[in-house]
């Protein structure tokens, strides 16, 4: 983290560290690999319709678009263990080290630590869902401040520790579905089937109307976010969504004078 | 033979005027002056010379209109290509002949089946329709209710065509093999005699039929809803279209099962199949797992497999583990996205109005919440 200069300056900007580079090959492996199995699991999930044929063709047909669904769907399982693996590598550097450093390794502290980590839900997030319905409702002026991480951002990071367990096992097995018979009975693969349609439905569908809509389609992203290539947020784009960890951060890095009051679109809230 | 028939004639409904004999005449006369040499292999009668003209055709006696065109291209890739016209309309005697009568399918031709050296029939294919689910006869030999719900040839049978494949070199290729037939013909060199049977042999080592044709033919009776009520079935294509092995068919896979692979046992004549409730079926409660093993399908599967449920139909009582897991998903996926499009749609028209308030909060607070 610390090889990232939290505010940098490119053309007189101000530009606001995100995402690491690591962190954000990792995010190019995820969305490559689950666009892949979209479009190789999708043309057989609605294969009556007139698109899939063609499509399922593009992708290499009933012989070829299998092995590329599974060999995507083994990157993601593979990405999914490693990015697990580094969270708990960064968990135990960043907070169980601390702890340890200051001899407070309790479990109240560590269940405390790990609630404190900035992608992981708290009671701020509830309070965040709560305001903004207000807002959105018209019962306040006043959209919330989100902190480094927004409830939404922690929704779509989530997302895929929800369903990757869904999908993944049974996507396993129904792949080796010979093999998974002798320690299960058939009709698992019954469930299995409806875990794996169904839930790829509501992952593509979450996906493409509402992440895409995060980083695409409003408005102040049309036609795409650049935050995924580049780690960086802009300062308008960090008043507008993380109000509050703009504040930290300019407050922190000496420059507590420049603070812009929070706006959108050129209209200041009437705080 | 009425099978051959099947694809050269086609019936359209069509309430109109029967055609007098001088017409008939005329045709022939029109086919006389129009001839050409072109003729198909069993064609020795010179049938073609009036039934390659594509508008053959009158309206019989029922007020159908009936097509006689034969196209040759179609019959000469099919395996009736060798059979005489006479061999299975056996009823034509003179040109221009009279209206002929339906075809027996069962009746002998002319050709000698080799194995038993007598004259080849379909009359067993029969016999074993008639011990399946298909027979039209119960098991004391009295009609079924429903009869005319019964298949016959033509029902499920059209034109069949060869699909000869080539094999060199490991690569699998459709067609006649230029190499495998030369060596034939370094006997066999009258006439079509080896590509004849290098195309019956090898469409024979594969299935004669694309999957989603078998499909077809069974989805003409048992997707039809009234035929199921009848019947008291459920919706079995839908239900098999909606798994695996149907959604791989219908991509144009041919290496899923498809109704034959899990509804003939092994080894058995394909026009045996039988109710889930005999037996001896594929498909019986305890033949299901060897049905399902059968060579070059599940074969490393565990007996086990067999509970896997292939037409669900998402019923609480029949499925309650589908129906429920399927209800979850729904109300999980609903839940999700109208939460989230509910807040996008409310987001964006905020953004018309980004500082009004019904209720106008005062406090000036500054702090980071």
């Amino acid at each position: 983290m610390s090889k990232y200069d939290p505010i940098v300056y490119k053309e007189g900007k101000r530009l606001f560290y995100r995402f690491s580079a690591h962190q954000r090959l990792q995010h190019v492996v995820l969305f490559s690999s689950v666009l892949i199995l979209a479009l190789t699991g999708f043309p057989l999930r609605h294969a009556e319709e007139s698109w899939a044929r063609p499509l399922y063709d593009l992708m290499g047909g009933t012989e070829l678009a299998p092995l590329i669904h599974r060999a995507a769907g083994t990157v993601l399982l593979a990405l999914f263990v490693y990015h697990t693996i580094y969270w708990m590598v960064l968990f135990y550097k960043n907070h169980i080290g601390k702890l340890k450093r200051e001899k407070r390794v309790t479990i109240g502290n560590i269940i405390r630590e790990f609630f404190s980590q900035e992608m992981v839900p708290n009671k701020k997030d509830l309070i965040d869902i709560i305001h903004i319905w207000k807002y959105l409702l018209y019962f306040t002026n006043r959209p919330p401040r989100h902190e480094r991480m927004s409830w939404r951002e922690k929704f779509d990071y989530f997302a895929p520790y929800w369903g990757i367990p869904i999908l993944g096992p049974a996507g396993v097995a129904l792949w080796w579905r010979d093999e998974f018979s002798h320690i299960m009975p058939g009709i698992v693969l019954n469930a299995a089937y409806i875990m794996h349609t169904d839930e790829a439905l509501l992952a593509v569908l979450f996906l493409f109307f509402v992440h895409w809509y995060n980083v695409h389609y409003a408005p102040e992203k049309f036609p795409a976010a650049t935050v995924w290539l580049t780690g960086y947020l802009t300062e308008d784009e960090m008043i507008h969504e993380h109000y509050a960890d703009y504040v930290r951060v300019m407050i922190e890095q000496g420059l507590e004078d420049q603070i812009q009051p929070q706006h959108f679109g050129g209209k200041e809230y009437d705080w | 033979m009425q099978v051959a028939h099947s694809v050269l004639i086609r019936d359209v409904g069509m309430n109109k005027h029967v055609m007098t004999k001088w017409i008939a005449v005329f045709v022939f006369s029109f086919c006389m002056f129009s001839y050409s040499n072109a003729g198909f292999a069993g064609d020795e009668l010179n049938c073609v010379l009036c039934h390659k003209h594509r508008g053959l055709s009158r309206i019989d006696e029922d007020g159908k209109f009936r097509l006689f065109y034969i196209n040759q291209e179609l019959f000469d890739s099919g395996p009736h290509r060798r059979n005489k016209c006479k061999d299975c309309h056996t009823d034509i005697d003179k040109i221009p002949h009279e209206p002929a009568r339906k075809v027996d399918c069962m009746q002998e031709c002319h050709m000698v089946e080799p194995s038993g050296n007598i004259k080849f029939s379909h009359k067993t294919v029969e016999e074993t329709l008639h011990k399946s689910a298909h027979s039209p006869l119960d098991e004391d030999g009295k009609p079924k209710p429903h009869q005319e719900d019964y298949p016959g040839c033509k029902d499920c049978h059209d034109q069949p065509f060869y699909r000869p494949f080539s094999f060199y070199k490991g690569e699998l290729k459709a067609g006649v093999s230029k190499r495998g037939i030369s060596r034939c013909k370094g006997c066999h060199t009258n006439g079509d005699f080896a590509e004849d049977f290098y195309e019956h042999i090898t469409t024979r080592l594969r299935k004669s039929r694309y999957p989603m044709e078998t499909i077809k033919s069974c989805a003409k009776c048992h997707q039809d809803p009234e035929f199921q009520e009848r019947h008291d079935l459920d919706d079995v294509v839908t239900t098999y279209m909606q798994t695996f092995h149907g959604k791989m068919i219908a991509l144009g896979s041919e290496k899923t099962a498809d109704c034959l692979d899990c509804h003939v046992v092994e080894g058995e004549n394909t026009h045996l199949i039988e109710g889930k409730e005999v037996i001896t079926s594929a498909v019986y409660k305890n033949n299901v797992q060897a049905t399902c093993r059968t060579s070059e399908c599940h074969e490393k599967a565990a007996a086990q497999l067999a509970s896997y449920q292939t037409h669900v139909t998402y019923d609480r009582e029949k499925y309650p583990l589908q129906f429920y897991m399927l209800v979850g998903f729904k109300a999980l996926m609903a839940c999700v996205l109208y939460f989230f499009l509910a807040l996008i749609f409310l987001e964006l028209l905020r953004r018309l109005f980004p500082c009004f308030s019904f209720i106008k909060d005062k406090k000036q607070d500054d702090e980071v919440e």
